[in-house]
């Protein structure tokens, strides 16, 4: 039996459950193993999840599965609240961002005594599997693999009489499309490409590209002032020149809800964004979409892009279930049904034979976001070592807010590069 | 309460006798204290434990995942020497509170001297005019409000109308933290509920009088009206003032969270919230609440202070 907590249901479960104690008929919970499951997502991933659960626990009589699942932002605080309290979830939907932080602090268990007993990883990624262990040690199951993408809007592309991007697409060609777009003034003046100075990944993309990398494997600033002044004026000369959508337009977009991305808005015709979000952007866009890459920064370069793991399942560090925890992390990931039900909402499937079985029931954009990941070739590039924990910090509360500063004319490129750089330098030290 | 007035009675024929203080009090005040014991326990298990634990971990380290590490001042001096973001939440936070305030009280204040004119229908008005207030700290208004002030929303579609270009209100640094003042004024509502109490208080005579003398109307609202509503004034000014500098809602939602665009409604809860719950430095989030509480308090005293110069008590 499945019980799922989001917060529209939770008023009826309890309603529901009062009155069944008024009527004197509470449940009698005869379960022998009760496990918390904890996610964040969207009601698709929701629904997709409790599928697989509920599937589970059909099979295996006895165990019982809690679902909760929250939006990103709300996600963190009480994930973080619950370990404190010593109430952690028994699996957790775990970020390559944090997993490091986690497992640090032991809120997180190892997961390589169960591989080979209730954990089946025979025939699973090489990549994905290394992307879950934090020094030498698994921590994270895969769920997906994914990769940085171009959401892009192939109807305003056609309205514009304008070939959308594809592979080989640069820089210098995302220019000469925006003044097509401008020429061509379709839909108020929709701009062919969002302001991407503010998009960690995008930096992340074009700097790994430049043979540098955002962060070091030991944590530090991969990049200097001058790259990051180079970044800024890329992109304050796209701005200047009506490429990219102006400063006032950008600020809209709080990195929050889809619905307020440039491509949703109508702002634009393309924005950075992942791979496996093609389902979920597409939902609620009334325009046809794919998948582009992200620009190369000349022809010919490539290795910016790599197999990112969407997410990870990890096992709460103080729980009494791991080893019932294991065998359904084991199951979501091989079982060729929970497969089907799971798609590639989550990102491709790490293990062949799951691929393999779910090829044939994809709709056309899931199986565009999987060609899409599956054929990289010379984009792709090495996966970064894992980011340190004030990553998250820098990204937000200075990158956001200093790609603003530049687009608004309160800084100028030349000062905003240094000042970056001092001010994440300072971030890191702070945090170690 | 049978029971109660049996003890007294009882006991006043012992009270010639033996005129006990302790017995006094008790039977005075334990019923008192008796009604306040449900809150009392709160108070004393729910929420003086908290406050006191946060006083502690403002001066440690604490991630949430690992235990607290003693920090000594570390918190307050990093705050006041080495912190540009809590200066400029602290700036945000002020002039918020410094516009939005005066303005709302004076329009409340203007509205409730228009409903105490005797219109016919006025409970219904009082109502409408309250309702923004039971609203306005919403979720669903502040996202009401993005959709209003965004660059095609409903308040650039009126101006087109007298062919005014407006800017993207809630997302230009130079216009979003006025958004949020003005969705401050809009949530009049108590403080004008409040006021117009207040101007029912005010004696007919004196105006009468005033009229006889030949004062007109606006001679009677700063001869009469104002001063004898000074009190109502104070106590609206210190309750909003305090609302103000705790207001968080309407930026979170607004910004998503983020105080954006360029920290232009970083409020000084919003930046408490991002350092306790997006970077998890509790201790520095602890640190900034009683730095908070210190800045309310000694507005609170400073008001009380000064109150005696202009608040004009009818006694």
């Amino acid at each position: 039996m499945t019980i799922r907590i989001d917060r529209r249901h939770f008023l009826m479960g309890s309603t529901a459950l009062l009155a069944a104690g008024a009527a004197g008929a509470m449940p009698a919970w005869a379960q022998d193993t009760r496990m918390r499951l904890f996610f964040w997502g969207g009601q698709d991933r929701a629904d997709r999840t409790y599928g697989v659960s509920d599937l589970y626990a059909a099979g295996n009589p006895g165990v019982a599965i809690d679902g909760e699942v929250l939006p990103w932002g709300d996600y963190w605080p009480k994930l973080a609240t619950q370990t404190a309290g010593g109430n952690a979830p028994d699996i957790i939907q775990m970020d390559y961002r944090f997993i490091v932080e986690y497992a640090k602090r032991n809120a997180i268990a190892p997961l390589d005594d169960f591989v080979g007993g209730t954990l089946t990883l025979d025939d699973f990624d090489a990549d994905q599997l290394e992307g879950g262990k934090v020094d030498g040690k698994l921590y994270g199951i895969s769920l997906g693999a994914n990769s940085v993408a171009m959401m892009v809007n192939t109807a305003a592309f056609e309205e514009a009489g304008v070939e959308p991007p594809n592979r080989d697409t640069t820089y210098d060609d995302l220019r000469a499309m925006g003044e097509a777009f401008k020429s061509a003034n379709i839909r108020g003046g929709m701009k062919v490409i969002a302001d991407g100075s503010g998009t960690e990944p995008m930096l992340d993309n074009w700097i790994r590209q430049r043979g540098k990398s955002l962060y070091t494997p030991e944590g530090k600033l991969g990049l200097d002032a001058d790259d990051m002044t180079e970044w800024f004026q890329l992109w304050a000369g796209m701005r200047a020149d009506g490429i990219c959508v102006d400063a006032e337009t950008q600020a809209l977009d709080t990195n929050g809800p889809l619905e307020n991305t440039m491509i949703a808005l109508g702002k634009a015709a393309m924005i950075p964004s992942n791979s496996n979000q093609l389902v979920a952007h597409q939902a609620i866009n009334k325009d046809p979409l794919t998948v582009s890459s992200y620009p190369r920064i000349a022809a010919g370069v490539g290795g910016g892009h790599y197999r990112k793991p969407s997410m990870f399942f990890s096992i709460g560090g103080s729980g009494a279930n791991k080893e019932a925890a294991a065998s359904f992390i084991s199951f979501f990931v091989n079982n060729p049904d929970a497969g089907k039900i799971l798609g590639v909402e989550r990102g491709i499937p790490c293990s062949a034979a799951v691929r393999e079985a779910i090829a044939p029931t994809l709709d056309d954009k899931s199986q565009v976001a999987l060609d899409f990941v599956a054929n990289l070739g010379d984009l792709l590039g090495p996966l970064p070592a894992s980011p340190p924990a004030a990553a998250g910090e820098i990204d937000v509360s200075l990158l956001r807010t200093m790609s603003q500063e530049v687009a608004f004319g309160a800084r100028t490129p030349e000062d905003a590069g240094p000042a970056f750089v001092q001010g994440a330098t300072e971030i890191l030290e702070r945090a170690s | 309460m049978t029971a109660r007035s049996l003890a007294t009675g009882a006991s006043s024929g012992e009270r010639a006798a033996s005129p006990s203080v302790w017995s006094r009090i008790w039977q005075n005040d334990a019923p008192g204290y008796l009604f306040l014991l449900p809150w009392f326990i709160g108070f004393l298990g729910l929420t003086i434990g908290p406050i006191l634990t946060s006083l502690y971990l403002s001066f440690t380290h604490f991630d949430l995942l690992t235990a607290p590490r003693w920090a000594g001042a570390d918190n307050y001096v990093r705050m006041f020497t080495n912190d540009a973001k809590f200066f400029a939440s602290m700036r945000v936070t002020v002039f918020f509170v410094i516009f939005s305030v005066p303005l709302k009280l004076a329009f409340a204040l203007a509205v409730a001297l228009l409903l105490n004119r005797g219109m016919r229908g006025l409970p219904l008005y009082r109502a409408l005019f309250y309702l923004p207030s039971l609203l306005g700290a919403s979720v669903a208004i502040a996202i009401l409000w993005r959709q209003i002030f965004a660059g095609d929303g409903l308040v650039n579609q009126v101006l087109a109308l007298f062919g005014i270009q407006g800017p993207s209100w809630i997302s230009n640094p130079n216009t979003s933290l006025w958004t949020l003042i003005f969705l401050s004024i809009w949530q009049f509502g108590s403080p004008m509920i409040i006021f117009l109490a207040g101007l029912r208080q005010i004696p007919q005579d004196m105006y009468e009088a005033a009229s006889l003398d030949g004062a007109g109307r606006w001679r009677q609202f700063w001869k009469i009206t104002l001063p004898l509503l000074t009190p109502v004034v104070f106590f609206n000014a210190i309750i909003q003032t305090i609302e103000a500098f705790k207001s968080f809602t309407p930026a979170f939602i607004i910004s998503g969270g983020t105080g954006n665009p360029i920290n232009s409604t970083l409020f000084y809860t919003l930046y408490l919230y991002q350092e306790a719950f997006g970077y998890f430095r509790m201790g520095y989030a602890s640190a900034l609440a009683w730095v908070l509480l210190a800045i309310v308090g000694l507005f609170t005293a400073f008001s009380f202070l000064t109150s005696k110069y202009w608040v004009h008590y009818d006694d």
